[in-house]
């Protein structure tokens, strides 16, 4: 196989995120690519529909040496509808694959990748028409509809099925024009780890998984959100909307894409413990799956220790997107519940508005309501390296979690950290092992959405100058001794140089 | 968070779930109920003129004149009829009925421009004779074109009683208006049409003009690329040609047809028991509008309905039922009156050729096209259908065989000989006709499948 031609040692593929889109995993790609100056990246960008222009957030290294977006959203352009038998293979496949969506015994066939997802054999945009147009898909719409939801609004139920289907027949388009490449690395399942497992099948290059989030309970959240806010008020009647049903579809998909994904990658790496626990329930072989902590820059935060005021602000910081997960609503709670005891703190936000400006507004109007507008200010987005050593805690409120960065930039910093006991908040607060714990706790960690003990936490850190010192010099032993940036890097190197010699 | 933020209330955002399903009120009355009663007044006006002694020549040469003003206005407006009702039918279920009023008044510069050029041309080439009577059948052309676009606004707002009302009036004052004029010979009798064609029409627009708001004077909006079907286009034209391709045959034939007036001829041994035939089929258009354009229509609605206001695919189900049962009920219910019609007429055929003054011998033509016109009374319940479920294709195909065999049967019997006219046109209608209940049972069949998989996807 070394005579093949690779235009890339590595193929990143990337939903929603970078380099398009800022965050914790994008952070964590440009410094993947960046650490790895003499491997050739190319980049695989997934949108859901293309926006009207799309500047990249990050400068790409030089040695990322292509960058293709698709967008899954986008019309599937399948011509005009004409009436059509369609090929009972392809559906017969399609139809064991969604049987094993439901209930998944045993390991996928490598045939319904091939031909349900791959479509191989079938002319480029064959199958979609067939998927939408043909009499056999109608069969099998209907079907599934009679057993699984007969009570459903079924325009409702047909339109969810197409739009499920949509990015997927999308997706079989794209795999097709992916040039070849040592190794594909996907940083999510979803539709990017999907299309990895389907690159693999179609090359038989290895997939490398690294997963930060929770992709099937992140999208699990944005559902709920979405179907709430729908909703006209708390207390009205739920309208029969049938809404429960296509949540359901929804997370089972995301949940079929992610078993997809794990039967293909390996190694399925994830950030900290719980999640390779997490990994393994859904579907991933435990001998497969690795933990590879994140890393920080420890030297380029080192400088900011000196920069601190003698005196503790009474500052809490939370730096992230304004956005829902973040649970924003409840920093500014623990801010107004704080102020009663402390009257000189006040809450900074810093991180971008534009993401959710709906939420970010909503946000803006508790302010007003708790009288908190000298007390609460949204800095927008801003170079963290300026804001760290002018903050007295770093809050982190959200509801949902992976290993956050802005934990161990905090750390380096030299500025305690008041979490929710979230992904692996925990861990980088208390430590792991023994040896790790044994380094202090560096701040404090409280329950979600509960902006009292949020409030009672931070009073307590910030009027304790002892603890706060304690707090404040076990982040920085923890952050030295186990979340070097350069060990993620290494690590990294080592993957990529055994899998892409396969 | 990586990954996709979905955007789900796009997906289930009330745009996508009323889709692009809409129920489309087709007007059946257009060519075809206009039409007979326009048959009946010029039965009506030579008959009378007959019995009171009005020179005979002038009779059969009024009745031939007004027969091809109808036939060629017709035709000539046949490619904007069926564009225009769907036109209508879409502003209105987008509620937009503002924009109907200025395209109609669109749609009348450019029928009242077309059929103004058409009938000059086809005058200075072919016509000669009096002034009055060349003034009377450019005017009564144009007026006639301008009437058919106007009955299709009328029909859209299913006003039946009026159209049919302002018809009954319109048509009174043609035939007495042409009495009174009857002294003046042909032109007399013509001028009288041409009046009372133009109350008719002036009445048809007060009742349209009173029904629409409207800001706008004109628009063509209707000509813009996107709200154009051209298989509609086509379909209407082909079905207009076709209705009248079997009379066309015989009176261009040297054997069957003769000179009447000037370039115009007629085949009197053809034309007389089709007309007549014609009549027969009031009955049966009654039911026709009762069962099809209420009864139907109501089912096609609810179906559609059914589907956008969240029903589950069993409702679907039985509202498709519903619908079938409906087609199948009205379908039963026309054959039912219009062949009771049909029996009877054919029962007491030597009565009527009698009381019409028709010889006898025409009675083997008059059973055949008796039977003939019930079978394109079925056809056109079929097309209507049709067109309420939105299959364009279907429909043009059908017309397109209805043009062709006509034509082509026409043309043979006329060389099998006179014991074979009027079989072309029935064996036409017949083909036409099972083809089209062929197409309509399998397209119910396969509703649910294509209404919902043949919708593009978003």
């Amino acid at each position: 196989m070394s005579a093949l031609n690779y235009e890339a040692d590595v193929t990143l593929l990337l939903e929603g995120s970078y380099p398009f889109v800022r965050g914790g995993v994008s952070g964590w790609v440009h410094q993947l690519i960046e650490g790895l100056p003499e491997v050739r990246f190319a980049l695989v960008y997934l949108g859901a529909e293309r926006p009207p222009r799309e500047a990249p957030r990050y400068i790409l290294p030089p040695n990322v040496c292509s960058l293709h977006c698709h967008y899954l959203m986008d019309g599937a352009a399948s011509g005009v509808p004409t009436a059509r038998p369609g090929d009972p293979a392809y559906f017969a496949a399609s139809a064991r694959l969604h049987e094993w969506f439901r209930d998944p015994q045993g390991a996928p066939e490598s045939a319904w990748l091939d031909q349900a997802l791959l479509q191989k054999g079938q002319a480029s945009g064959q199958c979609s028409q067939d998927f939408f147009h043909s009499q056999a898909a109608w069969q099998q719409i209907t079907e599934s509809y009679a057993r699984h939801c007969p009570d459903a609004s079924f325009h409702a139920y047909f339109w969810a099925v197409r739009n499920m289907h949509t990015p997927l027949m999308k997706l079989a388009a794209v795999a097709r024009t992916i040039a070849p490449s040592r190794v594909f690395h996907s940083v999510t399942t979803g539709y990017a780890g999907l299309l990895g497992a389907m690159l693999s099948q179609q090359s038989g290059r290895p997939l490398i998984l690294t997963e930060h989030g929770i992709y099937t309970k992140e999208r699990k959240i944005e559902l709920q959100s979405l179907f709430l806010r729908e909703q006209q008020g708390w207390f009205s009647a739920l309208p029969e909307t049938g809404m429960e049903h296509y949540d359901q579809m929804w997370v089972r998909l995301f949940e079929g894409m992610g078993r997809l994904t794990y039967a293909q990658a390996d190694p399925v790496i994830a950030l900290y413990e719980q999640n390779r626990q997490r990994q393994i329930r859904d579907g991933a072989a435990p001998e497969r799956t690795c933990i590879i902590p994140n890393g920080v820059d420890v030297a380029r935060f080192a400088p900011l220790r000196a920069r601190r005021p003698e005196a503790t602000p009474m500052v809490l910081g939370l730096i992230g997107r304004i956005v829902p997960i973040k649970d924003i609503k409840t920093f500014i709670r623990a801010v107004g519940a704080l102020a009663v005891r402390l009257p000189e703190v006040e809450g900074w936000l810093i991180g971008p508005e534009e993401e959710d400006p709906a939420y970010a507004e909503e946000c803006k109007a508790l302010v007003r309501s708790l009288g908190l507008e000298n007390r609460i200010r949204f800095l927008g987005f801003q170079k963290v390296e300026d804001f760290l050593p002018q903050l007295g805690l770093l809050l982190l409120t959200s509801i949902s979690e992976a290993f956050p960065l802005a934990i161990l930039e905090s750390h380096a910093s030299g500025l305690p950290v008041l979490a929710t006991d979230v992904g692996a908040c925990r861990d980088l607060i208390d430590g792991k092992e023994p040896a790790d714990c044994a380094l202090g706790r560096a701040g404090d960690v409280v329950p979600i959405v509960d902006h009292d003990a949020l409030a009672r936490a931070a009073f307590d850190l910030l009027t304790d100058p002892a603890r706060w010192r304690a707090a404040q010099q076990a982040g920085i032993d923890r952050v030295e001794r186990y979340y070097q940036q350069s060990r993620v890097i290494d690590s990294y190197r080592a993957i990529y140089q055994t899998m892409g010699a396969r | 968070m990586a990954g996709i933020g979905f955007e789900l209330r796009r997906m289930f955002s009330k745009d996508t779930l009323s889709g692009r399903l809409q129920a489309y009120t087709f007007a059946a009355v257009i060519g075809s109920g206009p039409w007979v009663l326009s048959i009946v007044a010029i039965l009506a006006i030579g008959l009378i003129n007959t019995r009171r002694s009005a020179p005979a020549d002038a009779v059969a040469q009024f009745q031939v004149s007004v027969t091809y003003l109808m036939a060629f206005s017709l035709i000539l407006t046949s490619p904007l009829q069926l564009m225009f009702t769907r036109f209508i039918a879409d502003r209105l279920f987008e509620q937009r009925p503002r924009l109907i009023l200025a395209n109609l008044f669109g749609a009348l510069v450019v029928t009242f421009a077309a059929a103004g050029a058409v009938g000059a041309v086809a005058l200075a080439l072919w016509f000669d004779g009096p002034l009055l009577y060349r003034q009377c059948m450019l005017s009564g052309f144009v007026i006639l074109c301008g009437i058919w676009m106007v009955v299709i606004f009328a029909s859209a707002i299913k006003a039946y009683q009026h159209i049919l009302l302002v018809f009954l009036m319109g048509y009174a004052m043609t035939v007495g208006v042409s009495l009174g004029l009857r002294g003046f010979g042909l032109s007399g009798l013509l001028l009288g049409f041409v009046i009372g064609q133009a109350c008719l029409f002036f009445a048809l627009l007060a009742l349209v003009v009173r029904q629409y708001p409207g800001d706008l004077m004109v628009s063509f909006d209707f000509l813009r690329r996107g709200q154009m079907f051209p298989s509609l286009i086509w379909t209407g034209l082909f079905y207009n040609v076709g209705a009248w391709a079997d009379k066309f045959i015989f009176w261009a034939d040297p054997f069957t047809g003769v000179d009447v007036a000037g370039p115009l001829r007629a085949s009197p041994i053809y034309d007389l028991p089709i007309f007549l035939s014609y009549l027969s089929l009031i009955p049966g258009m009654a039911v026709f509008l009762i069962r099809i354009e209420t009864d139907f229509a109501g089912k096609c609605e609810r179906f559609y309905l059914t589907i956008t206001n969240g029903g589950t695919l069993a409702q679907i189900m039985a509202a498709r039922k519903d619908l079938v049962e409906a087609v199948r009920g009205g379908m039963f219910a026309i054959f039912k009156v219009q062949g009771a019609t049909t029996v009877i007429l054919l029962l007491m055929g030597e009565e009527l050729l009698a009381w019409f003054d028709i010889a006898p011998i025409y009675r083997v033509l008059l059973n055949i096209d008796l039977l003939a016109v019930a079978v394109q009374l079925l056809l056109l319940t079929v097309l209507n259908v049709l067109f309420y479920l939105d299959q364009r294709r279907a429909a043009f195909q059908l017309c397109l065989l209805f043009l062709v065999s006509n034509t082509l049967f026409s043309l043979l019997t006329l060389h099998l000989g006179p014991a074979f006219f009027g079989y072309g046109f029935a064996l036409a209608v017949l083909l036409t006709g099972s083809m089209g209940l062929l197409i309509l049972s399998q397209k119910l069949d396969q509703l649910d499948y294509e209404t919902f998989m043949l919708q593009p996807v978003v």
